[in-house]
């Protein structure tokens, strides 16, 4: 049962999964280990060197609908740990999330005729290479570009408004695939893969919006500031 | 509907001032009949006691809870028509939701007027709020075969922003956005064949 109230650094690590457990992912992806016994947030992340405006924040974007983050409470410290965060969602959606979805969908196709089977899958295998793509590129281009930002280098290849204004929707085809598989796609006896298919859409396309508006929310504004810190517009 | 119909009204707003005041206006006309009021939402219960018209200040709804409109005022026709009464203006998106909005400056007859279009607009929205239009089909598949909106456009002989709007349409309609995904909801059902997108 979700609360009203933000999350705060006095609450107790565990009362934060027991209020809404999809933050285990955050927990996991932070790389804080379980078993935290009574330690408050504060002391979790005095722990593991994370500073508790940036670990509050993301759990306050995962658990409450209309949350804003204010970027301008974090520091360019926090940069490290917000790309090592999104690094490990990155490689959850690629080694979990999607093969799974890819394996289920194929699965369930395999009941359709030719058509509707090679359609479905197709657009399935499209969208699958081009949220890889996303990915590769924030990891190969992005990260690395911020990186040498905080290494001090003021190299001007790039700007992080180009990638503001080329950041695609990744879950606009997602949505399209629910509500084909929902609305548009014949029945068959066999639901229950059916079922399995769309959960794991559901699931995988709450936790990229929240994904998106870390990137968008919290990313982009910082490596924004830190660039105008360098003297750049 | 006969002509001489009595429309059932039940009006949701916090001040007893506002409301004693519309409930008089109302109540002048022998078309309308205003039978309850109800200071908020929380009071309302799905009861058999179905209204024509909702008439509510939208001010009492928690925004937070981004609540849809319709859900709160679920009828098994669902012909109920939902009017928002406001004091100020509002979010276009909010009002959207809504048949009609009264102001509160509004003149009586402006009220009656906007109930009039109230009722005639929540008619249309329901006969086409999910179907596709035989336009909106042709275009689809157009979309689908990978046209561009300016070849849509000339093909149709409609403007642009036409096409645009009508894709919006289809769109919001289908609950597809991209076009890969429209091209397989026209696949799948029989609109175009598979061998003219290849």
């Amino acid at each position: 049962m979700k609360s009203n109230t933000l999350y705060s650094e006095k609450m107790k690590a565990a009362e934060l999964i027991s209020a809404d457990w999809n933050l285990l992912s955050i927990f996991e992806r932070l790389n804080i280990k379980l078993g935290f016994g009574e330690a408050t947030v504060a002391e979790i992340c005095t722990r593991y060197n994370l500073s508790p405006e940036l670990f509050l924040m993301i759990c306050n974007i995962y658990s409450f609908e209309n949350y804003q983050p204010e970027a301008n409470m974090l520091k360019k410290e926090d940069l490290p740990h917000i790309l090592s965060y999104l690094r490990a969602a990155h490689k959850h959606y690629m080694a979990n999330s999607f093969p799974r979805l890819h394996d289920h969908i194929h699965i369930m196709m395999e009941e359709y005729e030719d058509t509707n089977r090679y359609i479905l899958n197709k657009f399935y295998d499209d969208y699958d290479s081009e949220i890889k793509k996303h990915f590769e590129y924030e990891e190969l281009s992005v990260f690395p570009y911020i990186e040498s930002l905080l290494d001090g280098k003021n190299e001007k290849i790039y700007t992080i408004k180009k990638f503001e204004d080329n950041h695609t929707n990744v879950e606009e085809k997602l949505n399209d695939l629910k509500n084909i598989i929902i609305k548009y796609l014949p029945g068959t006896y066999t639901s229950s893969i059916r079922i399995k298919v769309l959960n794991e859409i559901f699931k995988i396309e709450s936790d990229l919006k929240k994904h998106t508006m870390v990137e968008n929310k919290i990313l982009i504004p910082l490596v924004t500031n830190l660039e105008n810190s360098h003297g750049r517009k | 509907m006969a002509e001489n119909k009595i429309y059932k009204i039940l009006l949701i707003e916090p001040s007893e001032i506002v409301a004693s005041g519309m409930s008089a206006i109302i109540n002048r006309s022998s078309e309308f009949k205003l039978t309850t009021i109800l200071p908020n939402l929380g009071y309302h219960t799905n009861s058999n006691n179905s209204f024509d018209i909702v008439i509510i200040n939208p001010a009492v709804i928690d925004y937070n809870e981004r609540y849809d409109i319709r859900s709160i005022f679920y009828s098994e026709d669902n012909k109920t028509t939902i009017v928002a009464l406001t004091y100020t203006s509002h979010d276009e998106n909010v009002l959207r939701q809504y048949d009609g909005c009264i102001g509160i400056y509004d003149s009586a007859d402006r009220i009656f007027q906007k109930l009039h279009n109230a009722i005639k607009e929540s008619k249309e929205n329901k006969s086409e709020l999910y179907e596709l239009s035989t336009r909106e089909r042709d275009i689809l598949v157009a979309v689908a075969k990978g046209k561009t909106n300016k070849e849509i456009a000339d093909e149709f002989n409609i403007s642009i922003y036409t096409v645009i709007s009508h894709r919006r349409n289809i769109s919001r309609k289908l609950g597809i956005s991209s076009i890969s995904g429209l091209t397989v909801y026209a696949i799948m059902n029989k609109l175009i064949d598979i061998s003219s997108i290849q």
